[in-house]
């Protein structure tokens, strides 16, 4: 008997602890879920009930008496006109002479001749990398440069004249402007076509790179493409990079 | 000692009572204040693209909602906007919501083609009048501000060797990185573009877009209790949600400029 009152009385401050655990514990777990359901509240239930809120739409309608009406036929007529002139302007952007496409991310090309798309296949474009000197005096970006270009001039039998960068970046002295060790033949292909700047469509002897961006800014193409798109474009033809 | 106590928790609770209050105000007013929102932005877009007719010109105000008309206009906006980018001689973005398909295109010529998978649209795109959403379209958005899952130019920057010895070859790069490609393209009228990945194949791809998105969320959520706290109505930002291949989407960001321009037909 007197054992168990010493249990009992033992017992009965360990209960209410017990009960103050509890009692903070359902306080933790329902602040975390008010906190949680208040996020998502904000975050995803606020913006669905924004797109609840309506506007004044335009009932669209097909009444045939208005479309009897003089004004009306005198309007539309008008716009219709307006429409046919806004697109042959914009029709005659698209050049009815050849053109080529570069997509510089996918490295690809596709040629079109009469505006009918005549040829496809990889390419390579410039490998994004900017070299840098030393010292930080001469930093040179290897990119193919987007928008819209155009054909300058055609050469046969191109060779190379190396720039100062190609020396650089081997850590190689730079030579003389006129060295015979700046130039190079027969590995820019059998043609190349300038595109203003130093930029050359030209073929390539790494043709395991082609459709990966490796090159200095250059587009390079297989030996055959390269043949298709000289004897396709023409001083002057349009080139558009993206 | 028990009074004390008693005391204690009543003031304890009423505390808690006057927190929930302001609380619970603060959620409702902070509600109220964000359903406002798009309302304001239809109101202001109201205000800035309302077609006023010419006094001179008697025309039916019944054309404004006939079917033929709405669809010649459609056709115009759409061309007005065109020739505006095809000016500028820069890359350009064009989104075709009836035909589901995002082109690039250079002085007006289309180089590159893509087909959208789903497209979401702001209420207030559709809700609005037509009349005034097709004066707004007739003119091209441009891009304020791009946030990417991907480097919009991933330039690397190689330092040049002193010598042939310490000169290596570049590496092949790998065209085998599928890393997942989600942007939001914001404009300066505050309309905004989302382009999605159209893969999910992957559960890293489905995390990736998770949190792309309660990052946009919480960047909302930050300008929206700002403007709340100011006493201000929150800009609300219309929005277009499209879903492409994961290659077009790359294309598409990779090749619009920072601060170009998007046409938009709907």
């Amino acid at each position: 008997m007197g054992n168990d009152k010493i249990i009992n009385e033992g017992s009965q401050p360990e209960v209410e602890k017990l009960h103050r655990i509890l009692r903070n514990l359902l306080i933790i777990i329902i602040s975390i879920l008010v906190t949680l359901s208040l996020i998502i509240f904000i975050l995803f239930i606020v913006p669905v009930l924004q797109e609840t809120t309506s506007g004044h739409k335009t009932e669209i309608t097909n009444n045939q008496e208005l479309k009897r009406d003089a004004s009306y036929k005198k309007k539309i007529s008008l716009m219709t006109s307006d429409i046919q002139r806004l697109s042959r302007k914009y029709s005659a952007y698209t050049s009815g002479q050849s053109y080529i496409v570069i997509n510089t991310t996918g490295n690809r090309f596709s040629l079109y001749k009469n505006k009918k798309l005549i040829r496809e296949g990889f390419c390579s474009t410039g490998k994004l990398t900017m070299l840098k000197t030393e010292r930080g005096d001469k930093v040179w970006v290897f990119k193919t440069p987007k928008g819209k270009h155009w054909i300058h001039g055609k050469i046969t039998n191109p060779s190379w004249t190396r720039p100062d960068w190609s020396f650089i970046e081997e850590g190689l002295p730079v030579p003389a402007k006129d060295d015979p060790s700046r130039y190079e033949s027969g590995v820019l292909g059998d043609y190349a076509m300038s595109m203003g700047d130093g930029y050359l469509i030209h073929g390539t002897i790494y043709k395991r790179f082609l459709g990966m961006p490796v090159t200095h800014g250059c587009v390079r193409l297989n030996d055959e493409d390269l043949e298709v798109v000289y004897n396709t474009l023409s001083i002057g033809s349009k080139v558009y990079i993206f | 000692m028990e009074t004390e106590n008693k005391a204690g928790t009543s003031g304890g609770k009423k505390i808690l009572i006057v927190l929930i209050i302001i609380f619970s105000a603060f959620i409702i007013y902070y509600t109220i204040m964000s359903m406002m929102s798009p309302a304001r932005k239809l109101s202001a877009i109201n205000n800035e693209f309302r077609v006023k007719p010419a006094e001179n010109t008697l025309v039916d105000e019944r054309i404004f909602s006939d079917s033929a008309y709405l669809k010649l206009l459609k056709e115009k906006a759409f061309l007005q906007s065109r020739i505006v980018m095809a000016e500028t001689d820069s890359i350009y973005l064009t989104i075709n919501l009836t035909d589901s398909t995002a082109n690039i295109e250079i002085s007006g010529v289309v180089v590159h083609k893509a087909k959208m998978s789903s497209v979401q649209t702001s209420k207030i795109l559709i809700k609005g009048d037509e009349n005034i959403i097709l004066s707004m379209l007739s003119s091209p958005f441009t891009i304020s501000n791009a946030y990417a899952t991907i480097r919009k130019e991933p330039v690397l920057i190689k330092m040049a060797p002193k010598d042939t010895t310490e000169y290596k070859p570049d590496i092949m790069p790998d065209t085998s990185i599928t890393e997942p490609v989600n942007y939001i393209l914001e404009m300066t009228n505050g309309t905004r573009i989302y382009v999605y990945q159209e893969e999910k194949e992957k559960f890293s791809d489905r995390m990736d877009l998770f949190i792309f998105n309660i990052k946009d969320r919480l960047r909302d959520t930050k300008s929206f209790l700002k403007s709340v706290a100011l006493l201000k109505v929150p800009e609300y930002h219309p929005f277009i949600k499209i879903r492409l291949p994961r290659a077009d989407a790359k294309i598409i960001y990779r090749a619009i400029p920072r601060y170009g321009q998007v046409g938009i037909y709907r």
